[in-house]
């Protein structure tokens, strides 16, 4: 419990640190944000004017705090680009992230668990070979190059489903299979070998001498051994789908934090940029507390 | 003598390594009767062990296999009995307890549930009633306080009381044949005269039959009623304790008792058994001791001897002591 209440606090020092490192690096790497919001043909004065009304010509370390004073009353700003309020623009973003990376998760382990449980209890036999094959592939394989691939192949070739956009569970497929590839090779592995360690066991000898049944062994009692490490890769895979989402999103066209994301950058929408970026890292902080919490619950020893 | 309730008939146990077979246990017999402790003696890897973990099938294989014999029990093969059936003999007929209590408990769940699916295993009963069967397995392995300990897990637990825990699990569904290796070696002495007085009682008051498995004479002496000597994976003498003790007619069984300190003689060094234990890559066609052994005749590297009746005992020897 002791090291969940430090994590927590750590978290929150994260984050401040985080915001404003988000804060300074935007403003820094140059670019400027009248090109989307102002036309082409606007003079230098017009451009300076609209600095000046958004805040951006004072020095960065006033516009920070300027920045915190308001998120500390609830006020996330407004867009640069559209003035669209963030908090209205946000919510509908969260949702659609929400649903493809909690399908993503779902889908790894779902998966991931059963095809290393089925690889490790039919060790060296063709079916694990040949799972432990994909896996690797799942792993080397770039995702952006998987999604390109797969619109290939299931849009544009077989016209099975739709290549981007949203609406029905169709278009869920294909960015949630991509977003999921990695996760659950590591899944299938990380189970296969765990359950493969657990099995040579003295505990297992024990109730084979017991009678226990083998299905019973494999599904109870070496399972549960071999799902501690998942709840730590579980943990951390929260923030790696968080991060995999820039990627995904943009290519699916699917309307979510990551795709947002990519778009305000290349707009240099600051506000936009810096609550979605914390969002991330409010995301991966929260995956390794969750994986703290989680280890703790599950383990008898920590939990006692 | 009335009939043996279980019968291991020239048991081989062989690995298999890198193209390469050795047997490590060879020609193992013995029979075990009703409401009789029997010791299984010899040092460290002459594969005592082995032979007890091949009679239920639950030696690593591969690499390990059983090469040949049998193992009769209730008129079955146990080495042949299809996997439905064998587990119906594991921890039902016979169970085991293990050498190291600590790590032979899964560290994931409490002792009760542990307990009750061991006793669901094998009987059609509710929680409950599991729950009540396996308190009573609890008090009967010597734990004072079965109720605390059923709420458990193995980490809690002292050495002592994890190994009352395993005689539990061993004793749960009431078996009539326990195999014990090395009960006592990974507990302080104390606590192994306990767990050795409980393993008595069963036998007393149950009437249950039990191998032993130990390295150590003293538990030998104290409780067991026949000892079997096994020496590099071959028995070279099996016969009641008294006999074997008072005149052990096998050189190495000789040498072995002669190597034990005896509280009140002078103080002088003890005898050792000169050279060492072959490796299963030296066994040659003659006796596994002749190299070591001082009553060496020509045969003996020869020709193996074969397992045969003395006196009431049944030594391996070509030239046994009178």
């Amino acid at each position: 419990m002791k090291a969940v209440f430090r994590r927590t606090l750590t978290m929150l020092l994260l984050l401040l640190v985080s915001s404003f490192a988000v804060f300074a690096a935007i403003r820094l790497s140059g670019g400027d944000v009248t090109a989307a919001r102002l036309p082409a043909s606007a003079s230098a004065a017009d451009r300076a004017l609209f600095r000046q009304q958004v805040g951006l010509d004072k020095p960065i370390i006033n516009q920070y705090f300027t920045y915190l004073r308001k998120l500390a009353t609830g006020d996330l700003g407004n867009s640069l680009t559209n003035n669209a309020k963030l908090s209205t623009l946000a919510t509908e973003k969260i949702r659609n992230s929400l649903i493809l990376g909690g399908s993503s998760m779902v889908v790894i382990f779902a998966l991931g668990i059963p095809l290393g449980m089925l690889a490790a209890m039919r060790r060296n036999s063709w079916l694990d070979t040949g799972i432990t094959s994909i896996s690797v592939a799942g792993m080397a394989i770039p995702n952006f190059w998987l999604a390109l691939i797969s619109i290939y192949v299931f849009s544009t070739l077989l016209g099975w489903l739709p290549s981007a956009g949203q609406g029905g569970i169709r278009y869920l497929i294909l960015p949630t299979l991509v977003l999921s590839a990695e996760g659950i090779a590591l899944t299938v592995r990380m189970t296969r070998s765990a359950m493969l360690e657990n099995l040579g066991q003295d505990f297992v000898r024990t109730l084979r001498a017991a009678g226990v049944s083998e299905r019973r062994i494999h599904f109870k009692h070496v399972l549960r051994s071999s799902l501690m490490p998942l709840i730590s890769l579980a943990g951390l895979r929260i923030g790696q789908i968080a991060g995999y989402a820039l990627v995904v999103e943009t290519i699916f066209g699917w309307a979510g934090v990551g795709q947002a994301l990519v778009n305000a950058v290349l707009r240099r929408d600051y506000p936009v940029v810096q609550l979605f970026s914390l969002l991330l890292v409010v995301l991966v902080t929260f995956g390794n507390l969750m994986a703290t919490v989680g280890y703790t619950v599950a383990n008898p020893r920590l939990r006692k | 003598m009335t009939r043996a309730l279980l019968g291991v008939e020239k048991l081989s146990v062989g690995v298999h390594v890198s193209g390469l077979s050795y047997d490590i246990v060879r020609d193992v017999s013995f029979d075990l009767y009703q409401n009789e402790i029997l010791a299984v003696v010899g040092e460290s890897g002459c594969g005592k062990s082995l032979t007890a973990l091949s009679m239920l099938s639950l030696q690593s294989s591969p690499p390990l296999r059983v090469t040949s014999g049998v193992v009769m029990f209730g008129g079955k093969d146990l080495l042949t009995l299809p996997r439905a059936e064998l587990r119906m003999v594991r921890g039902k007929e016979i169970s085991m307890i293990f050498q190291d209590p600590m790590s032979a408990l899964d560290p994931m769940f409490t002792v009760g549930t542990l307990l009750t699916t061991a006793v669901r295993a094998h009987q059609n009963v509710n929680k409950a009633r599991a729950e009540e069967i396996s308190l009573a397995a609890l008090a009967d392995a010597g734990i004072e306080d079965p109720r605390r300990r059923f709420g458990e897990y193995a980490f809690q637990l002292s050495g002592g009381i994890s190994q009352r825990v395993m005689i539990a699990l061993a004793l749960v569904n009431n078996p009539k044949v326990i195999i014990a290796d090395e009960p006592t070696t990974a507990l302080d002495v104390t606590v192994q005269a306990q767990i050795l007085e409980r393993l008595l009682v069963l036998k007393k008051e149950r009437g249950m039959s039990i191998i032993l498995i130990t390295h150590n004479l003293g538990v030998v002496a104290s409780v067991a009623d026949r000892v079997a000597v096994m020496y590099s994976g071959e028995i070279v003498e099996t016969g009641s304790v008294a006999e074997v003790f008072r005149g052990a007619q096998h050189p190495y069984s000789h040498g072995l008792l002669r190597a034990v300190p005896r509280l009140g003689s002078a103080a002088q060094s003890l005898t050792a058994i000169p050279g060492r234990v072959p490796q299963p890559t030296e066994i040659s066609a003659g006796c596994v001791f002749a190299p070591r052994c001082e009553r060496v005749k020509p045969m003996c590297h020869e020709m193996r001897p074969a397992l045969e009746i003395r006196r009431s005992s049944a030594v391996r020897c070509h030239n046994p002591i009178d």
